[in-house]
């Protein structure tokens, strides 16, 4: 009986897991969709300012570049799951110098300084490709699609954790069916 | 002890995305566009005269590739490959729908969605209480 009731308990708790998880995921979907269309009036508004010839995908530049926002894959606590960071504009010249990674050692202020000024570099390199009188509205739309990355990260992470929590309880489900 | 497929770490992974021109401009600007020593990118732009199979070559790269953790991918152009992107199931690159400027999010062709709704189908809520 007491074996019993401790497995309704944790089938419970699998449940309510995998329902928070479940929920979390379809917040982030929707604030994702939120910030993306903030993001495509944004650009829409550059495009109108700056002209639709200067802002399209024909003058992304095709020479070899590194991407300056990358993501850190690392185990979860359980070593079933992938956790994904995101490595927000890592300069080129300096790749293993992570400058916006949240899980970073708090800096001194002129640490910080330097390290605003490399993030600033890159966020202008990247405008750059679309010629250098740009729209504030084109700046915008770059912090908008920052923020739709942070977003999507944390579904990836999310997403992870919704599928762990189901597999479980889809086992407990086929376990009880036995 | 059950079999555990290992998750590959990466300190610096790509993020590719297979979306419309809007959107693929957005996320150049945030930062993630990557362009190879061969001239490849990170990248497939979708527009009226992508094929079907530009999009499904497009997804089997990206997935195979060790350097990409995460392939965004507009979700009405994974409707045009529903069963490559349904079928997919390893843990990286993880496979994230987004909506499109013309195509809002539909949670009924969220593939993690259509995985899990099996649980809220009251046959097998039923079938077990028989």
């Amino acid at each position: 009986m007491e074996e019993d009731r401790r497995k309704d308990d944790e089938d419970n708790k699998l449940a309510l897991q995998f329902m928070d998880s479940l929920h979390n995921y379809l917040s982030l979907t929707h604030s994702l969709s939120s910030t993306l269309r903030q993001g495509w009036l944004e650009l829409a508004s550059a495009k109108h300012s700056m002209g639709t010839s200067r802002v399209n995908t024909s003058v992304l530049d095709l020479k070899s570049h590194s991407a300056s926002t990358t993501l850190k894959i690392t185990e979860n606590d359980d070593g079933t799951q992938p956790q994904f960071t995101l490595q927000k504009w890592v300069s080129s010249e300096h790749e293993s110098t992570k400058l916006e990674d949240k899980n970073e050692h708090p800096q001194d202020s002129d640490t910080k300084s330097s390290d605003n000024d490399e993030v600033r570099k890159e966020r202008d390199k990247s405008l750059s490709v679309f010629g250098v009188l740009i729209s504030p509205k084109l700046r915008a739309t770059q912090l908008s699609f920052e923020k739709a990355l942070e977003t999507l990260i944390d579904i990836a992470n999310m997403r992870s954790s919704v599928l762990n929590s189901f597999t479980q309880l889809h086992k407990e489900v086929e376990d009880t069916k036995e | 002890m059950a079999n555990r497929a290992q998750v590959p770490t990466n300190n610096s992974s790509l993020i590719a995305m297979i979306a419309d021109e809007d959107t693929i401009v957005g996320f150049l600007l945030a930062g993630v566009g990557n362009v190879d020593i061969r001239r490849k990118t990170n990248y497939l732009i979708v527009d009226s005269k992508t094929t079907v199979k530009q999009i499904e070559d497009a997804f089997k790269e990206f997935t195979s590739r060790d350097d990409i953790a995460i392939v965004l991918i507009s979700q009405f152009v994974a409707n045009m490959i529903r069963f490559l992107v349904d079928s997919y199931n390893k843990p990286v690159p993880a496979i994230l729908e987004i909506p499109s400027k013309d195509h809002p999010y539909d949670p009924a062709h969220d593939s993690v969605l259509s995985r899990v709704k099996y649980l809220f189908n009251t046959e097998s809520v039923a079938g077990d209480r028989r």
